[in-house]
């Protein structure tokens, strides 16, 4: 049944009523100027492209970056980064306030790019935003890559705000605006318990993948997400000190913070009894403001930030239904000061107070479900 | 380690547990609920599971009419779903009689969401009860009479938003305050008609985030005041009257607890989360602390007399729903932990604390003094800020302000100047750059200097750190971390006297606020651990009572469970005597 929703059937008639009905909830005098919200029509199942489409629109600063790009780069060959452009182009320069479009270069790219996603099947909308994000990322880095190549002399305007003018020293390693918006450091620190020696180790990430407790909070997850891990048995730590494998504990701490956090839900669990994925529908709650208890302090570091850093949400990509390959995404967004649900080409205003519906379930009983999957908070610093 | 979290398990409900003072028992035949329960419901849309239980002075004839001989004076009162029953609560000797209420009301439309017995007007044979509905009306009725039933806000022109919590004012027969969903807080008296239009209000005092209005009317009529908190639309979670029943406690969904005196409407301190809403408040028995808990799992003490966050508990592993103090167990002096040497001493005083949450745990807390009270360490004022020579006696432990002294605006105003010139920029522009500055600056400001002291428990050291983490003696970290906050605070009180007053929406700044005395830095404040951790329902918890020889705790599915206190005998043998005798009843 999930799949006539997602073919879109009978979407016309729905349309027509719904889209005057938001403008009349929203109000003439409070529709934000400069603000458009178009549901974007489902190509058969790719309400998992729409969806995180959706939320990464309503993440102001991504925003900009793309119609930034946009605007950069009139004449480049197509890529999925260029789609993705012209579709943020298309809906911010729309005249009317409320409609919807069809993303239909932007799909038609995508299923060329990556053959997981040429076909009509349901993905994972975690899968496909982290996709994105790393392709797109490596299109930008490509295209600096190309630039420099051909003229040392041009001043680097890509990089633009971020380099002040100066021409950076080795390109690659210095961030794109993608890592610039979502990109975090993690901290595993490590130590020995022969030698005793810590050793800590830096990476990158884009999100946060967390585990899901029945009845917990967002925090509370997070907070598990560094609990310290002991390393035995077949997972023994290669002490440098000892030049050997040793037992050792483990701990990951968030040392950067992203400017927006992307927290994905693992609410797709393998069970070996079933031999494929299921849905947890734990309830887990998430508040609309966030601040991390598992940062680490890097006083005088250049890569130091406010670890007081204060999140907002401002947009979840809902999974709703039993199992990873069945179902429907569905996004709901902050924009200037209330709520938006997305659903495919339908786009409906909704009360802040109905953000609990999508928090999960309590009891195990009820196989379906409606549940926040990847949640999008940014810093509060950025969103002046 | 003090906490006995219960991880893994998965139905592992407790019922149960152990203190220093004994154990505490579920009683399973003292089990309030709807007659006729099917089963295990998913809890949807009744979230707002309260309880309201009142006992009715003796009668002349001994027991209470109404109460069929069953010898009991203490009536309950609980919602659930759209329904609201009274029963006669026979504590724990008896076994709850379901089959028959004192009253039940079903409703249409709207679900009961609060409400609160009159102990002032109350008699043998009657008791006022008010109830809040989700759709914002009000009525009053007499469960035990039956003859009386008034609506107020009975066509919804004052408020339309759900009710959150509704209270009478303490030693009045007549007035009571409902709060609602949008921000607004009403004072009714119930005398009095609600008319037939909507209140034309006019301002009558205004304050720092707050504004308070009467009604415009040749009559009086109901509300009699209105009181607008917070941030617009910001829903109002829950208020509670200080023990004397001169102050006014409010939490709300923008983070702040606000501290009003009720008559004369003054705003006298005030709180902020660390993140996300305030969901409840509740006093110490003496008025001395109030504890708030919210979004950020954490909860959170609030001293009166110093008008600072003096301590968080982290222990909770989802939203905190209701704090409650145990008035009962305050006598145990002696702290469960060592404390450090010399510091212990008779007049460490102990407040127990309760909090049970969305994540179906009860937390009980010591608040023991050397925790609440900051340590003699005038010393460590002295370097921190150059504005030294103004610092107050304040800093001096024990000492408190006076009532009025303290004004509102507590704003650390060179918090306020660095994050203000980063947030003034446009956005994207260099976020990573703007935000390290400030940092760094305002580490510099507030613990800067003491940061030495605590000798690699902060930052510096981090080998230390993590050694401490991972064998748990985080407890005695932040307590030393502690001494911190004191001087921290001095600094930005002071700048505040001297540059004057700030921009109103400024002081209301989170991220201004962050580093001040309403909103420490999560290492500037001591971290409690709880002393009982214990997942004791299925579902979400939403009431916290407690009483000289039980505690009463509610969740999402309508139950409402009776824990009976530790045999004040012997432990062994009385405590199988107990259990025989609840068998007995059956």
């Amino acid at each position: 049944m999930s799949i006539c929703q997602d073919l879109g059937l009978n979407f016309q008639q729905r349309m027509g009523a719904n889209i005057s009905q938001l403008e009349r909830d929203i109000g003439s005098e409070q529709f934000p100027p400069n603000e458009h919200y178009f549901g974007l029509v489902n190509f058969g199942n790719t309400c998992y492209s729409n969806s995180v489409l959706q939320a990464l629109y309503f993440c102001r600063p991504f925003r900009e970056k793309v119609l930034e790009y946009k605007a950069k780069n009139k004449r480049t060959k197509e890529t999925l980064l260029t789609c993705l452009a012209d579709l943020f182009y298309s809906i911010a320069t729309q005249k009317k306030k409320v409609g919807s479009i069809a993303p239909k270069k932007f799909i038609a790219r995508l299923r060329k790019e990556k053959e997981e996603f040429d076909n009509y099947m349901q993905q994972d909308a975690h899968e496909f935003l982290n996709f994105l994000i790393n392709h797109i990322n490596e299109i930008i880095l490509a295209e600096r890559n190309q630039s420099t190549l051909k003229l040392q002399k041009t001043d680097g305007t890509k990089e633009g705000v971020t380099c002040n003018g100066t021409l950076p020293q080795s390109q690659n390693s210095d961030p794109t605006w993608v890592h610039e918006i979502f990109q975090g450091t993690l901290t595993s620190e490590t130590r020995c318990l022969n030698c005793e020696t810590v050793s800590s180790k830096d990476e990158h990430f884009f999100d946060l993948q967390v585990d899901v407790d029945q009845n917990t909070s967002i925090t509370h997850c997070l907070k598990c997400f560094s609990d310290t891990e002991t390393l035995c048995n077949d997972n023994k730590f290669k002490c440098d000190n000892c030049s050997s494998y040793q037992e050792a504990q483990k701990r990951m701490r968030v040392k950067k913070l992203p400017l927006i956090l992307a927290l994905h839900l693992k609410r797709f669990k393998y069970m070996e009894q079933y031999n494929r994925h299921i849905k947890v529908s734990h309830r887990v709650v998430f508040p609309l403001e966030l601040r991390l208890f598992n940062t680490i302090d890097v006083p005088q570091s250049d890569d130091a930030v406010n670890p007081d850093r204060l999140y907002d949400l401002v947009a979840v990509v809902v999974h709703c239904g039993s199992g990873p390959n069945r179902g429907h995404y569905i996004s709901i967004v902050k924009s200037h000061g209330f709520w938006l649900l997305f659903d495919d080409d339908m786009v409906d205003k909704i009360d802040a107070s109905a953000i609990e519906d999508f928090y999960g379930l309590t009891s195990d009983i009820q196989k379906s479900s409606e549940t926040g999957y990847i949640l999008f908070y940014q810093s509060r610093d950025a969103s002046c | 380690m003090a906490v006995q979290s219960d991880s893994g398990g998965k139905d592992d409900v407790k019922t149960q547990f152990v203190t220093r003072e004994g154990t505490y028992r579920l009683m399973t035949l003292s089990e309030y609920s709807r007659p006729n329960r099917v089963g295990y419901t998913s809890g949807s849309g009744s979230t707002h599971v309260r309880v309201s239980l009142v006992s009715l002075p003796p009668g002349p004839a001994g027991g209470a009419p109404g109460s069929d001989g069953q010898g009991s004076d203490d009536r309950i009162c609980f919602n659930h779903g759209k329904e609201l029953y009274v029963y006669v609560y026979r504590g724990v000797k008896k076994a709850a009689d379901l089959t028959k209420p004192v009253d039940k009301k079903m409703y249409k439309g709207t679900n009961p969401t609060c409400h609160d017995f009159n102990t002032v007007t109350i008699t043998p044979e009657s008791v006022s009860l008010i109830i809040g509905f989700s759709t914002g009306q009000i009525q009053l009725i007499d469960p035990i009479k039956k003859e009386l039933s008034k609506l107020y806000n009975e066509e919804r022109l004052i408020d339309k938003t759900r009710v959150t919590c509704i209270k009478w004012v303490p030693g009045s027969s007549n007035l009571f305050l409902s709060a609602h969903a949008s921000g607004q807080l009403y004072v009714y008296n119930e005398e009095l008609g609600c008319g037939a239009t909507v209140p034309h209000y006019q301002l009558f005092k205004q304050g720092d985030g707050y504004s308070i209005h009467t009604c415009r009317t040749k009559s009086t009529r109901n509300p009699l005041y209105r009181w607008v908190i917070g941030a617009e639309g910001s829903c109002i979670n829950e208020f509670a009257f200080s023990p004397c029943g001169a102050n006014l406690a409010v939490v709300s969904q923008d983070g702040f607890l606000r501290v009003f005196h009720y008559d004369t409407m003054e705003l006298i301190g005030r709180a902020r989360s660390y993140f996300g809403g305030f969901l409840c408040v509740c006093w110490a028995p003496d008025g001395r602390y109030v504890v708030v808990g919210g979004e950020d799992d954490l909860v959170t003490v609030w001293s009166f007399g110093e008008r600072r966050v003096v301590a968080r508990g982290q222990g909770h592993r989802s939203w905190v729903s209701v704090v409650a103090f145990d008035p009962y167990v305050v006598s145990f002096a002696e702290p469960e932990h060592e404390v450090e040497e010399d510091k212990k001493s008779e007049s460490v005083q102990c407040y127990r604390l309760g909090s049970v949450s969305q994540d179906t745990q009860l937390c009980l807390w010591d608040l023991t003094e050397d925790v609440l009270r900051p340590p003699v360490r005038a010393r460590a004022s002295a370097h921190l800020s150059p504005n030294s020579q103004n610092f107050s006696p304040n800093g001096i432990p024990g000492a408190k302000l006076p009532v009025k002294c303290t004004k509102t605006n507590k704003i650390g105003h060179k918090h306020a100047e660095l994050s203000g010139n980063a947030s003034g920029e446009p956005s994207g522009a260099k976020p990573v750059a703007k935000t390290k500055s400030n940092n760094v600056s305002t580490l510099n400001i507030s613990v800067g200097k003491a940061k030495e002291e605590t000798s690699g428990s902060l930052g510096v050291n981090f080998t230390q750190r993590l050694a401490g983490f991972s064998f748990g003696e985080r407890r005695s970290d932040h307590r030393r971390n502690f001494s911190l906050t004191k001087p921290a605070e001095k600094s930005t009180t002071n700048t505040v006297a001297l540059r004057g007053k700030s921009v109103t929406s400024d002081s209301f700044d989170p991220l201004k606020l962050i580093g001040t005395p309403s909103c420490p830095r999560f290492d500037e404040c001591p971290v409690l651990e709880p002393l009982v951790c214990k997942k004791i329902a299925h579902e979400r918890l939403t009431a916290l009572l407690f009483r000289a020889e039980y505690l009463i705790t509610a969740c999402a599915d309508g139950c409402v469970n009776t824990w009976a206190r530790p045999a004040k005998a012997q432990n062994g043998d009385s405590r199988s005597r107990r259990s025989d005798r609840i068998d007995l009843v059956d």
